[in-house]
């Protein structure tokens, strides 16, 4: 009589079952995790976050000028804001796109987050200078309100493709 | 040899408690006399003879002798055991209480099974500033 | 007299020491971009937080032996250590997030910047564990703590529409976002509620302060009404975020934005209340993690262990807490954002809370270790369900931060 172990095959093809699951688990998170990528979509991200930190940046701005926020808190959010920003903008930067479009997308989102940079710059030289100096808190308010139009008609642009 | 009518003596009651070593004694924490913890048991010494030896009639049941407690993670979790010398005793004769937790009748302090304890204390609790202060 | 004010003085304190900085941003978080509709899980886990505190209080008045101790003896060392690393692991994620938040707090109250705060805050916390006596140092971060309070007085002060605020507390997803987005929040939102360190820190606590079967009302008394109102105050941080930041379209990610509708609503007063809260909240949140660190590994190992020995008694335990904080000043020191610690802390804490959960069921229904305070059979069945909401949210956790890429 033969001496092969009759449960043998069965014993190697359960590991070999496991095996496929996990190929398949593996593939299908990596086909998720890919899913989302885009230059569109990436731009639409960043112009949320980046209005998320304007607009939290302009509520600051306007309880210092109403006297409801103390300097070292109105520069603290004013920092972490910008630092927002920039992540947003280095994400751009990081984009491959593919067609014209899309770079055109990719060069129109860094002008709209330089000018959110540029208008944090001012708020922060408005800080600084201290009340009655130039800029003013209202300059740099202004500047961010700026901002925040181009952001809103990139968000439109971007989000009706 | 007993004859038909000659009734067997009563067994004995079992003197003491029944342990379950697995249950009561294994992974329990050892305290001292102070209630001071000490270690946690991480493996029995049993008297009488070695396995696969031959056990001749008339031999004397093997007895607990010691606790044993020492780096034993990694085998308890892969499997094996470190040898004996590896291990650190504390003598069955030490145990006063077995319960919930196992109680000796000595200070833990000076014990082998503490040296961890007392090094990390001596070389880096102590050279603190108020490592010595009561806080109660 | 006496009985009363000590009865106020452990609620109050229990109130004041519910919310920590995974609670504080993670409320705001959900509050600025869901409104107020995932507030049914605050509800959830509140309930489930009670239960299991409860649980573990009633373990260590009844047995006079701590969680872990009795982990390990009654499930053994394998499945002891499984459930050590877990819980050490997140607990370790935790005390970086709380000192994190110290200095975050510091920073905003200052504006000196945070990474300079960072080993100021952790000495602090080395400090008060390695002298202060364990009822002070609870009754102090608890009783300050209470300053949170300031968020619902903001949120009155705001004037919002309660009608409309009443009418988000439905469960549904809001407008821009999807399935994915609030159910991982709901996962996050319920890891921030039922913190898994504060059933390793209630247990061991009772030790510490030497509670026996007498203390059992009391300690009840403070679960059930303590975490309630904690929980309330988690909701008042939520509705404040939903009041001012959600109609601006700002979704938090720091900590000035948590704070904004307090100026908003309270001025430069309430600005200077809620500093004072959250700096002594994440303060006592970073004793209490950090201790707990230390427990679980001195109960595991079986060495000594608490507060109420000398340094000198109980070496390795202080020395694992001094080493736990240097390795969460290293963590922040390397610059990673704290509140992206935090967000992620409360993630992992709901993926290891059927780890730290389902012991403390088993022990409580033990009668070697809790003689006839075994759990009764509505307290087993509540205990049963939270066991399968718990691994609903802690199975789900993981494929929900891949899909969401971590909720963004």
């Amino acid at each position: 009589m033969r001496n092969t172990p009759v449960s043998a095959p069965a014993a190697k093809s359960r590991p070999r079952l496991a095996a496929r699951l996990w190929m398949l688990a593996v593939t299908a998170l990596a086909v998720l995790t890919a899913c989302g990528g885009g230059t569109a979509e990436s731009v639409s991200t960043a112009v949320k976050d980046s209005s998320s930190a304007v607009a939290t940046a302009r509520i600051a701005l306007r309880q210092d000028m109403d006297g409801k926020l103390t300097r070292a808190a109105t520069s603290t959010t004013l920092d972490d804001e910008l630092k927002e920003v920039q992540t947003s903008r280095s994400s751009v930067l990081k984009l491959s796109p593919a067609t014209p479009e899309d770079r055109d997308t990719q060069k129109q989102a860094l002008d709209v987050l330089d000018q959110c940079a540029a208008g944090f710059a001012t708020a922060r030289a408005a800080l600084s200078a201290g009340d009655g100096g130039t800029p003013s808190l209202a300059d740099g308010d202004k500047a961010l309100a700026g901002a925040q139009d181009a952001l809103k008609q990139l968000g439109d642009k971007v989000g009706s493709k | 040899m007993t004859s038909a009518n000659q009734q067997l003596p009563i067994a004995p009651p079992v003197a003491g408690r029944i342990l379950d070593a697995q249950v009561h004694l294994m992974d329990r924490q050892v305290l001292d006399h102070d209630g001071v913890p000490v270690t946690t048991v991480d493996d029995l010494e049993v008297s009488g003879p070695d396995l696969d030896a031959e056990i001749p009639p008339g031999t004397t049941a093997p007895v607990i002798t010691a606790l044993l407690t020492g780096a034993v993670l990694g085998t308890r979790i892969f499997g094996g055991r470190p040898p004996s010398s590896r291990l650190i005793r504390l003598p069955w004769k030490d145990v006063a209480e077995v319960g919930v937790v196992l109680r000796l009748g000595i200070k833990g302090e000076p014990l082998d099974a503490s040296w961890v304890e007392r090094w990390v204390r001596d070389k880096i609790i102590a050279r603190i500033p108020g490592g010595r202060h009561d806080p109660r | 007299m006496k009985r009363i004010l000590g009865v106020a003085l452990g609620i109050l304190t229990a109130i004041g020491g519910f919310v920590d900085i995974g609670d504080l941003v993670t409320n705001a978080v959900v509050g600025s971009r869901f409104g107020l509709s995932l507030v049914w899980v605050v509800a959830v886990g509140v309930l489930g937080i009670c239960l299991f505190a409860n649980m573990s209080g009633r373990v260590a008045a009844a047995s006079g032996r701590a969680t872990f101790e009795v982990i390990r003896e009654r499930l053994g060392p394998r499945a002891g250590l499984a459930n050590l690393s877990a819980s050490f692991l997140i607990n370790l994620m935790t005390v970086t997030a709380e000192i994190g938040g110290i200095a975050l707090a510091l920073q905003l109250a200052s504006s000196v910047y945070y990474l300079l705060w960072i080993p100021v805050a952790a000495l602090a916390v080395w400090f008060v564990i390695w002298r202060v006596r364990f009822s002070i140092m609870e009754n102090v971060t608890g009783l300050v703590g209470l300053t949170l309070i300031v968020f619902a007085v903001a949120l009155f002060l705001l004037k919002p529409d309660w009608g409309a605020l009443a009418g988000q507390l439905v469960p549904t997803v809001p407008g821009q976002e999807t399935i994915w987005t609030y159910s991982y929040y709901a996962i996050a939102l319920f890891g921030a509620a039922m913190t898994p360190y504060e059933v390793f820190f209630f247990s061991s606590g009772a030790v510490e302060e030497g509670w026996t079967v007498k203390d059992l009302l009391q300690e009840r008394t403070n679960v059930l009404v303590g975490f309630p109102l904690g929980g309330l105050l988690s909701v008042a941080i939520a509705a404040c975020a939903t009041v001012v930041l959600l109609p601006a379209g700002i979704s938090v990610t720091s900590l000035s934005q948590v704070v904004l509708p307090v100026a908003e609503g309270a001025g430069k007063l309430g600005l200077a209340v809620v500093l004072v809260g959250i700096v002594a909240a994440t303060f006592g949140a970073a004793l209490e993690t950090t201790l707990s660190s230390g427990y679980t590994l001195a109960q595991f190992f079986g060495w000594s262990w608490g507060k109420f020995r000398r340094p000198a008694e109980a070496a390795r335990f202080h020395l694992a807490m001094i080493i736990c904080l240097l390795v969460g000043i290293a963590v922040l020191a390397t610059g990673v954002d704290p509140v992206l610690v935090t967000e992620y802390s409360v993630v992992f804490s709901a993926i290891a809370l059927p780890l730290t959960y389902l012991p403390i069921l088993i022990v409580a229904n033990d009668p070697e270790y809790m003689r006839e305070h075994v759990n009764g059979r509505a307290v087993n069945a509540l205990g049963m369900v939270y066991l399968v909401i718990i691994l609903v949210a802690s199975i789900a956790a993981i494929p929900l931060m891949i899909v969401t890429g971590a909720g963004s």
